[in-house]
């Protein structure tokens, strides 16, 4: 019990640690990006394409509240870039996680505790909780003794569930205390923990009552973890994994570079045939007289993310119905279920970066729509005209 | 003698397993998760493995076939450069799932590697991947508690090890026998990973390295092996044998490498590329920038370069000068790109290090970095990747710039923009793009694995003996007690 208590003390503490950790991290970028750009305006103020070529932007998604319970995808997805107004389908799968070696070993975060350990905690309190009675042959004795005659294991084992419950269950409301977190997340976060704690009360009494010896209640128990949580995930992530595809990732990279390079190389009419389609706004505006210009520059820039288009919404979509078919095998398995919950609470699940990457795709448009105007001259840029530039902000959850 | 009496002991367990169901449903299940582990890990391995081979040969092949252009456009048109899980990845693939597998190369900048294998897998528990690796070091374990966990205790339990001794069974022969039994069963468990290595052999492994890794393996089960019977010996009960065990898993299985990669987080923390990047956007903006011959940044570089050929004017020199200030300035900006990029990924290995030397804490993890190193997954392996992708990057950028230098005139190159005819001359011929060196990031030896792994490999001898003098002792102990 205390060193459950211990655990999930730990677990919370360095869980508000690293969400600290990163906050700074991203407010000392934002700081970063601020200076490196507005070097870059000031050097660049004669003409709006270096200026879109040279300024960077961050963008970032921000820790929720209850982050710090579960850091979920945060270790290996990218969840903050340095974006500038060129083909984005060249920028947005760059990708800035941790060390992999540690990402690879786990955290001990409150989700990993509650989804992983917690079940084996429950395991090794109630696996002996009959069968010791009945080996000193004092089980009868008991039952006929106590008031609550044969409900009394069951009784027992709701008893020390209840226990491990609040032991896991106080430092998780001492770190959303000091976090500020929304009673909502905070309720939701406590909830799972109770499914996750009855469950496996359950469990563990179906098991022992069948009157089994300790070591093979323990065993069979035990079993049933590795089942639910190693084998049901693996074996269902192979299965989605088949029925859903999604293109490789490599295969955008290369089409979109193609794209954008072969442009260089084909008559002007080749990209801004397609832009207009996109921006009939700019059909006027399109003849070039020099071989170079910022603005065609800039047109074929997006048109590479639009040939790119349809592989990277085939992208996003795989992923999402891959996301969404998991949700239906947690329900085979608790640990994963708590882990999805938990995750997506916290805002770190694949929906959120989702989420953030369509934000992203968002700022990135508005950063397009702000130059557009000066690149092909339909208004003056002057040394003002940086003043109105976009500046991204997080698009939060929902 | 002894040794036919502590065979003895041993085949007297074996037959005890065989009556057992509990052992043998267990065993059974666990060769089959194994098996399954192995088959689907090396499937999607050598799938991974065809797939980035052959847009690595696709990459390539797209530069090779470029048309005429201007060598700066080849700059920029860049190239791609695809990680390849090594052969023993069958077995660990360790960081692989987790870092990119593709990266850009061009001029001016260092990309990250994108993509990892998982970007678009959902989340599956903590236990992402199903992999050989995790299966021994951290299933097996659990296995040679079940079948063992009793060994020892059983016999003090029924009372027989007092009619053992009183024939003339001494303790520690009774625990070798035990230990022996388990040791056998190690032993069973070890062919899978043999047919897996072989395998990894067949595929262009070498076969040092493979031995040596599963020799850690086989290490790592006869840890375990002595520290079950190890605390069966101290146990005076089965069950007690039982929850101490499940105890130890737990502890030093699933908990210790959460505790460890926090701890090591907090004591050698890192950098990200994000940071690294603007920070180098700061050191830069000084340095002036290379698309600019006119940077007052490059002004001694013109004043050389018109003394060195005796002219006055950028025009008349022999080379073109736009091309020259490209290589000059590229080569000093990859000095500060890889200055940088060095200081993190020396960070990166100082963490590396310090959650090694925390492996102390645990055979698993004591194991797993062992693995990491020996199957070349681990993160030198990727600085490894890094670090040729940035050779590869920078001889066909220089060799480009050099080009850019001679193969055309300054009044040609800084007139193409406006000029059609001198556009059309400052399109060099495509067979110049041979130029770019097909990618390779060489496979470390064994002995330069080991040279990395001897410090897990230490700590895991230090387990043995630990696992084993615990036992020795219990034993012991248990008969002292027995006797008095």
């Amino acid at each position: 019990m205390v060193a459950v208590l211990a655990l999930a003390a730990y677990a919370v503490a360095t869980g508000m640690q690293r969400v600290a950790q990163q906050r700074d991290a991203v407010s000392h970028l934002v700081t970063l990006t601020q200076q490196d750009r507005t070097y870059a305006n000031e050097s660049h103020l004669e003409d709006p394409g270096s200026a879109a070529y040279y300024g960077f932007h961050l963008t970032f998604e921000p820790l929720s509240n209850l982050a710090f319970a579960a850091l979920g995808r945060r270790d290996d997805l990218p969840w903050q870039h340095r974006i500038r107004a060129l083909a984005l389908e060249g920028q947005i799968y760059e990708s800035d996680t941790g060390h992999p070696e540690l990402a690879i070993a786990g955290r001990l975060d409150y989700a990993f505790l509650v989804a992983v350990l917690l079940p084996l905690f429950i395991i090794l309190s109630l696996f002996d909780l009959e069968a010791s009675e009945r080996r000193h042959a004092r089980r009868e004795l008991l039952i006929v003794t106590s008031p609550t005659g044969r409900r009394l294991f069951g009784l027992r084992a709701a008893v020390r569930g209840a226990f491990l419950f609040a032991a896991v269950t106080a430092p998780l409301l001492v770190g959303a205390w000091l976090s500020r977190t929304d009673l909502g997340s905070l309720a939701t976060a406590i909830a799972v923990t109770a499914f996750s704690v009855a469950v496996w009360v359950l469990l563990a009494r179906l098991v022992t009552r069948t009157g089994a010896d300790a070591a093979t209640s323990a065993m069979l128990l035990v079993g049933i973890w590795l089942l639910t949580v190693i084998v049901i995930p693996q074996a269902g992530k192979l299965v989605i994994e088949r029925s859903v595809a999604v293109p490789q990732g490599a295969e955008i990279l290369l089409t979109q570079r193609e794209a954008v390079n072969d442009a260089w190389d084909l008559p002007k009419a080749a990209t801004m045939e397609p832009f207009v389609a996109q921006h009939p706004e700019w059909r006027d505006h399109v003849s070039m007289s020099k071989p170079f210009e910022w603005k065609w520059y800039y047109a074929f820039q997006q048109v590479g993310d639009q040939i790119a288009e349809p592989l990277a919404l085939d992208l996003q979509s795989g992923r999402e119905a891959r996301d969404r078919r998991m949700g239906w095998l947690a329900l085979l398995s608790p640990s994963l279920m708590v882990e999805r919950v938990l995750t997506r609470s916290a805002g770190t699940d694949m929906r959120q970066h989702l989420r953030y990457l369509s934000c992203v795709r968002d700022f990135h448009g508005r950063l397009r729509r702000f130059f557009y105007p000066y690149l092909f001259e339909t208004q003056a840029f002057g040394s003002d005209s940086l003043e109105q530039l976009p500046l991204y902000a997080p698009c939060g959850s929902g | 003698m002894s040794r036919a009496i502590v065979l003895r002991v041993a085949r007297e367990e074996w037959r005890y397993w065989r009556r057992s169901r509990l052992a043998l449903v267990t065993l059974g299940v666990g060769l089959l998760i194994i098996l399954i582990a192995i088959a689907t890990t090396a499937v999607r391995v050598q799938t991974e493995h065809g797939a980035r081979h052959d847009m690595q040969a696709l990459a390539e092949a797209r530069f090779l076939e470029q048309p005429a252009r201007h060598p700066h456009r080849m700059v920029h048109y860049g190239h791609y450069v695809f990680r390849e899980p090594p052969p023993l990845a069958v077995i660990d693939p360790g960081v692989d799932a987790v870092t990119g597998t593709v990266m850009f190369l061009e001029g001016h900048r260092q990309n990250s590697a994108t993509f990892s294998p998982f970007f678009a897998t959902a989340l599956a528990g903590e236990f992402a991947n199903l992999t050989p690796a995790l299966v021994y070091q951290l299933l097996a374990p659990l296995l040679l508690i079940v079948v063992g966990f009793s060994s020892l205790a059983r016999e003090r339990e029924a009372g027989t090890d007092r009619l053992l001794y009183a024939t003339s069974l001494s303790p520690l022969q009774l625990w070798g026998g035990k230990a022996l039994a388990l040791t056998g069963l190690c032993g069973l468990l070890m062919v899978p990973l043999l047919l897996a290595g072989t395998y990894a052999v067949a595929t262009g492994e070498s076969g040092g390295a493979t031995a040596a890794l599963l020799g850690g393996y086989a290490l790592y089960l006869l840890i375990w092996a002595l520290i079950v019977v190890g605390v069966s010996a101290w146990s005076s009960r089965s069950a007690a044998a039982l929850l101490g065990l499940l105890v130890a898993w737990i502890v030093l299985g699933v908990l210790a490498p959460g505790v460890v990669a926090s701890l090591a987080e907090r004591q050698a923390p890192t950098q990200g590329k994000l940071r690294t990047d603007l920070e180098v956007a700061r050191t830069l903006r000084d340095e002036g920038d290379g698309h600019n011959a006119s940077d007052p940044a490059f002004a001694s570089l013109r004043a050389g370069l018109l003394s060195q050929y005796n002219v006055d004017k950028i025009e008349d020199l022999p080379v073109n000068f736009r091309g020259v200030v490209a290589e000059f300035a590229e080569a000093r900006l990859t000095d500060i790109l890889n200055r940088f990029a060095e200081q993190r990924l020396e960070l990166e290995r100082r963490q590396s290090d310090a959650a090694t030397s925390l492996s102390l804490l645990s055979p698993r993890l004591a194991m797993s970095a062992y693995s990491l190193r020996m199957a070349n997954t681990d993160l030198a392996q990727l600085h490894q990747f890094l670090r040729s992708a940035e050779d590869n990057r920078f001889a066909f950028v220089q060799g480009l710039n050099k080009l850019h230098a001679t193969d055309m005139s300054y009044v040609d190159d800084i007139n193409r923009s406006a000029n059609a005819e001198s556009e059309r001359r400052t399109r060099l011929n495509a067979e110049n793009w041979r130029l770019l060196e097909s990618f390779d990031a060489p496979l470390p030896d064994a002995a330069q694995r080991m040279d990395r792994a001897w410090p897990a490999l230490l700590m895991m001898l230090l387990w043995a003996a630990v696992g084993g003098g615990l036992g020795c002792y219990g034993a012991l102990r248990s008969a002292a007690r027995v006797n008095a």
